[in-house]
């Protein structure tokens, strides 16, 4: 596949899962659904990591940097909406 | 007659797109992002109501138009760049013009929105939901209208054909740049506008 496909298949993923994290919120305030949307927002940038940004190409331990990020990120907010509920 | 055994490397070198700087600079960027979205979901944890309130006041229909604008404007960057690298240059400089284009529908949307926001008495000052919510998104602003400014540069420099296959590693740090403000706004947008 050419790397210019790639890239727009990747920004579709990209539009359905930011249309479907809409959704999710709208369909309900439970912990279920936060976690929904934390989810698509985690696939979300992980598509810009490897995608866009091309790091799985990258040496592993920057791949796995940027990777770990938004997972950090998004265990940091689930867990705060725990305490939360 | 080699005394070695030599193993044919089967996978491609694994190669890090751009210059290091850029790559230390964007960790910097994410380490400082990563406190704001944390004392963002800590302060929501011990108000959870008040967050609540205050995400109602937002329309989340607008947060998902800035964000479909972003990525697209991520594409056609990371497009501009795979042009560059198969020696078209010049197209690469509209598909950043493309993307700057797109970055801008982001301004104007998000212009509108504070615009609103002050207009209805929601400033920095009205509550903690808010406060935190023009310091995160505002520091993000400030982000993307860099960003704009690296990817005119960008564009400039691709019209006058600096950057070709072998050469675009400072094209790519700029792109990386840009996708780093994308990659920001994905974390916040569900955080901000959706999350309840």
């Amino acid at each position: 596949m050419s790397a210019s496909r790639t890239l727009i298949l990747c920004w579709l993923g990209l539009a359905l899962l930011s249309v479907a994290s809409v959704q999710l919120g709208n369909a309900g305030a439970t912990l279920l659904m936060a976690s929904a949307v934390l989810l698509a927002a985690l696939g979300k940038a992980w598509l810009i990591t490897d995608g866009f940004m091309e790091m799985r190409h990258a040496p592993r331990l920057w791949r796995g940097l940027l990777l770990a990020w938004p997972l950090a990120m998004a265990a940091g907010v689930l867990l705060a909406l725990q305490f939360s509920s | 007659m080699s005394t070695s055994l030599e193993l044919p490397d089967a996978s491609p070198a694994r190669h890090l797109p751009g210059d290091l700087a850029m790559w230390l600079f964007i960790l910097a960027e994410l380490t400082v992002f990563a406190l704001l979205i944390l004392t963002f979901a800590v302060a929501q944890a011990l108000q959870p109501q008040l967050f609540h309130d205050g995400r109602q006041l937002l329309d989340s229909s607008t947060g998902l138009a800035l964000t479909l604008s972003l990525l697209t404007s991520g594409l056609l960057a990371a497009l501009a760049q795979e042009q560059v690298r198969q020696a078209r240059a010049r197209q690469g400089a509209w598909l950043l013009l493309a993307a700057l284009l797109s970055a801008s529908v982001y301004v104007g949307l998000k212009l509108g929105e504070y615009s609103h926001l002050v207009a209805g008495g929601l400033g920095m000052e009205h509550n903690t939901f808010f406060t935190l919510y023009w310091i995160l998104t505002g520091f993000h602003f400030v982000h993307v209208l860099l960003g704009m400014l690296i990817l005119v540069w960008l564009a400039e420099r691709c019209r006058q054909r600096v950057y070709g296959p072998g050469n675009c590693s400072v094209l790519e740090s700029g792109v990386l740049y840009w996708h780093m403000v994308d990659l920001v706004w994905v974390l916040l947008f569900p955080l901000v506008y959706v999350l309840n």
